[in-house]
């Protein structure tokens, strides 16, 4: 599988490190329900068959890290970004 | 069967000289300490003054790709995005030169932290096939073209030079015996001259 880095161009996904569902946004610690909210933040995934937006951390590049619109059952790569929205 | 490599420890670079068949010289490696190496990476958000301040203070430009270009015995190379290696043509006092810039970019000093190895000839292009996964082809990555990837399992950044297939390799220092064996044994059926110079 090939993931077209915005920086660096299509590389072997073997330079990257994957993290995962890039959906999720980290829960306040401070809450109230911080503990369900983490648990599930940690835990609970969805296994989805077909599009999924995941984080991928080119590691043996340009060090950055891309978020990827992958499907899960054929790797076709609809696209990718860098985090932080630069480029 | 014995190879070459096979007397060298795997803690010492493989001496200079040729390996491979006799009369046969496909590929020439040079392995050179950088003059002066630093890192440039800019500060959040302060990409594009770094890039007014360089271009205005060292006659750099900068442009964020992976790309080489040169100006005033400077090289610079795209490493990331807002990042740069500054490879200096000549020895000199690299940070004091780039200092100027410290506003917009954080300078870190890497002169002893990589080594540099330049390959020429016609085969070179045949070595780097076995461990380059980058397309090397003139028309995908053509004179000034820069990539940091993974040799060998070996993290590089490398370009190439204008004339010829010649291509120049930073490898981390901790790593450049493994490098120049990954060269040797797979540059050697070409037939590899291998020398240490400057
Ligand atoms: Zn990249």
């Amino acid at each position: 599988m090939r993931i077209p880095c915005p920086y660096c161009g299509a590389r072997d996904a073997s330079e990257f490190a994957y993290l995962g569902d890039a959906t999720l946004t980290r829960p306040d610690p401070a809450a109230p329900d911080a503990d369900e909210a983490f648990h599930a933040y940690v835990y609970l995934r969805d296994n989805p068959a077909g599009a999924h937006s995941e984080w991928w951390y080119h590691s043996g590049g340009c060090r950055r890290w891309v978020k990827v619109a992958r499907d899960t059952t054929s790797h076709a790569i609809a696209g990718a970004e860098l985090a932080g929205g630069a480029r | 069967m014995t190879s070459a490599l096979d007397t060298f420890p795997v803690t010492q670079m493989p001496a200079d000289g040729h390996y491979g068949p006799a009369g046969i010289h496909g590929v020439s490696v040079r392995v050179f300490d950088p003059p002066a190496l630093a890192l440039l990476a800019a500060r959040r958000g302060g990409a594009s003054a770094l890039t007014v301040a360089a271009h205005a203070t060292l006659g750099l430009a900068l442009a964020d790709a992976p790309r080489l270009a040169r100006a005033n015995g400077l090289g610079t190379i795209g490493a990331g995005p807002g990042r740069w290696l500054v490879l200096a043509e000549a020895p000199e006092d690299l940070t004091a030169r780039l200092a100027p810039l410290a506003a917009h970019a954080a300078i870190t000093e890497q002169t002893d932290g990589y080594v540099g190895f330049e390959l020429s000839g016609v085969r070179t292009r045949d070595v780097l096939a076995k461990g380059v996964a980058v397309d090397l082809d003139p028309a995908a990555f053509p004179p000034g073209a820069a990539a940091t990837t993974n040799v060998a399992h070996i993290n590089v950044t490398f370009w190439r030079e204008p004339g010829e297939e010649r291509f120049v390799f930073l490898v981390a220092r901790s790593y450049r015996v493994a490098f120049a064996r990954f060269l040797i044994a797979s540059g050697a059926e070409y037939g590899i001259a291998f020398a240490h110079r400057g």
